[in-house]
């Protein structure tokens, strides 16, 4: 590769050289080639340190296809001291199963629908959680959050303009717009081990200003809202920076909500909402001072095109209803608890929240209201991620949009089987108190 | 002779490679909604849903969604790359796919690029021809 002449090489420090040579340990130099090689690709000029954290898929012991770990490589690089560098953070369960933290007795889908990989058998489920080689990450500090909303229970979250390395893809307007850290999708075991990641993107100041106005004719306020709007921002503006008009204040659900949508309907890693956002007490502050390159509106009419698109069915006769994409705040699942107690499921209802919430959750007694409503609260996977609905399900409902936009390519093959209706938390509730769909745009 | 048209950009990955183009229309999105396996997108109502990929240089404008995105150069990839507006989401497809890939050009390519043109991608030099097919 050295012989591309247009494929510049980052400016790298007497350190940084050191390590690429090999002179602090295989381990160090694989990490610093991969970043090198992310540089080069994202023409990033450096690398910065991180001051922040970082957050990755784990058990991550490959880089990318050419770069990785064996075991006995990371395990003698322990030994020897070997530690994350910056404060480290599991999203979701350990790949490539992802399987529920709790809740797993419960779960019957085949692991990427393989008949022989079942998520309720013990045997799976406990290979699944990759023990050794998450008991290794743990002796380098990986604090085992589990959670696609791991922010949620991190408890310790960056500073503005912490410079961090985060993956998870609804994380990034999370960490870039509302926690106003910085961060790209680039958390990795390179990263937390360097605590240096390419300077480009979202890392640079000049790249974070507004450059979209993005306007709606709605008040946008219900959580589904800010869920729908959030799509079409995304669809609107994908990867430039959006300063974004006509919300109320976002509460911690709907910046949830928000942040995962603006990421799967476009790839929106950073926006603005001037007065709530950290760098936009101003429309001026959130431009930098300069014109917008141009104006959106998002009118009521693109919203329900938005919401029907996401609706995905023929049919109103639901078999289950997945909430808890992102995971479930604690709060969530207190008024969850409201709407539940008392009542009597019809159909499967399974609640996902974050795995250490799930343990709150338990002692307060959620577990047992939900239980009793014939709901069940599971932890740290996604049904996504897992690439499968449970068996007999034809249609599912969901209360967001990304749950909608990924459930059905785990099923393309088969065209229209897997149906997807999407709405309100309310409207959910209802599909599974009676098995039937009335959600609509109102 | 078919005219050419030169665009002068920057190299993502580097090398040479020329195929048929496939120009994704709508934003591509990786996770579930790819299938490096088979080599096609799985996103539903998408104008690429189930159309071969591998072997073509792939053009599009830019990616959405999941950092899942990188599944694009897994499996039945592409032989390259074209596309207007780079992100971390090319950056991690890049990564995985090591194949010649440009981006950020002085004029976006998508405006002359259709499905079935023939694409030259020097990304060692820094651009990239287009050749358009016959109508």
């Amino acid at each position: 590769m050295e012989q591309a002449t247009k494929w510049p090489m980052p400016a790298l420090t007497d350190e940084e050289k050191r390590i690429l040579q090999g002179e602090e340990g295989t381990v160090k130099q694989k990490c610093m080639q991969y970043l090198v090689e992310l540089c080069r690709i994202s023409g990033a000029d450096k690398l910065v340190d991180l001051d922040g954290t970082c957050d990755m898929h784990t058990p991550g012991f490959n880089l990318n296809q050419y770069i990785g770990f064996t075991y006995d490589e990371l395990a003698e690089f322990v030994a020897q001291g070997g530690r994350f560098k910056v404060p480290t953070f599991a999203n979701k369960s350990p790949f490539y199963e992802e399987a529920p933290i709790h809740g797993w007795e419960q779960c019957n889908i085949c692991s990427y629908r393989n008949p022989a990989l079942r998520h309720d058998d013990p045997a799976f489920h406990e290979k699944a959680l990759h023990k050794e080689e998450m008991d290794l990450l743990k002796k380098m500090g990986m604090i085992t959050t589990h959670s696609c909303a791991n922010y949620l229970t991190m408890s310790y979250l960056p500073s503005v303009g912490a410079q961090c390395a985060w993956f998870e893809s609804s994380q990034m307007p999370y960490c870039n717009a509302t926690l106003g850290a910085r961060t790209n999708i680039d958390g990795s075991l390179a990263t937390a081990i360097l605590g240096k990641a390419p300077h480009y993107g979202m890392r640079v100041t000049e790249n974070r200003y507004g450059t979209i106005l993005v306007k709606t004719d709605r008040l946008i306020h219900t959580d589904m809202e800010f869920d729908v709007y959030g799509f079409a921002v995304g669809e609107a503006c994908d990867v430039e920076v959006p300063v974004v008009t006509g919300t109320t204040r976002p509460t911690t659900t709907q910046y949830q909500k928000f942040n995962s949508a603006c990421q799967t309907g476009g790839a929106v890693s950073m926006y603005h909402m001037p007065g709530f956002t950290p760098e936009a007490p101003t429309i001026e502050f959130a431009t930098g001072g300069k014109p917008f390159v141009r104006e959106v509106m998002i009118d009521d009419s693109i919203l329900r095109k938005t919401y029907e698109g996401l609706n995905y069915h023929k049919t109103d006769k639901v078999d289950m209803v997945y909430l808890g994409c992102p995971h479930l705040n604690i709060v969530d699942l207190m008024l969850l608890t409201r709407k539940l107690e008392g009542k009597k499921c019809k159909i499967p209802l399974w609640i996902m929240t974050a795995p250490w919430l799930y343990n709150h959750a338990r002692d307060l007694g959620y577990v047992d209201i939900f239980k009793a409503a014939g709901a069940t609260l599971m932890s740290g996977a996604c049904l996504a991620a897992m690439g499968a609905v449970p068996e007999g399900v034809d249609c599912i409902a969901v209360d967001t949009a990304k749950q909608a936009q990924y459930i059905t390519g785990c099923y393309a093959d088969e065209g229209d089987f897997l149906q997807v209706c999407y709405g309100t938390q309310d409207d959910c509730i209802d599909a599974a108190l009676t098995g039937t769909w009335h959600g609509e745009w109102r | 002779m078919a005219e050419k048209k030169r665009i002068y950009g920057r190299c993502e990955y580097p090398g040479k490679v020329e195929g048929e183009a496939l120009v994704a229309p709508k934003y591509l999105q990786g996770f579930t909604n790819v299938a490096p396996a088979k080599g096609y997108t799985t996103e539903r109502n998408h104008p690429l849903y189930r159309v071969p990929y591998t072997g073509k240089i792939l053009c599009f404008y830019s990616p959405r969604g999941s950092g899942g995105f990188l599944q694009y150069g897994f499996g039945k990839k592409p032989a390259g790359f074209v596309h207007t507006k780079s992100s971390p989401l090319t950056v991690g497809c890049m990564t995985q796919g090591h194949v010649p890939a440009m981006t950020d050009f002085e004029e976006d390519p998508m405006k002359y690029i259709e499905t079935g043109d023939t694409v030259f991608i020097n990304a060692d030099e820094g651009y990239i021809e287009i050749t358009k097919k016959e109508k």
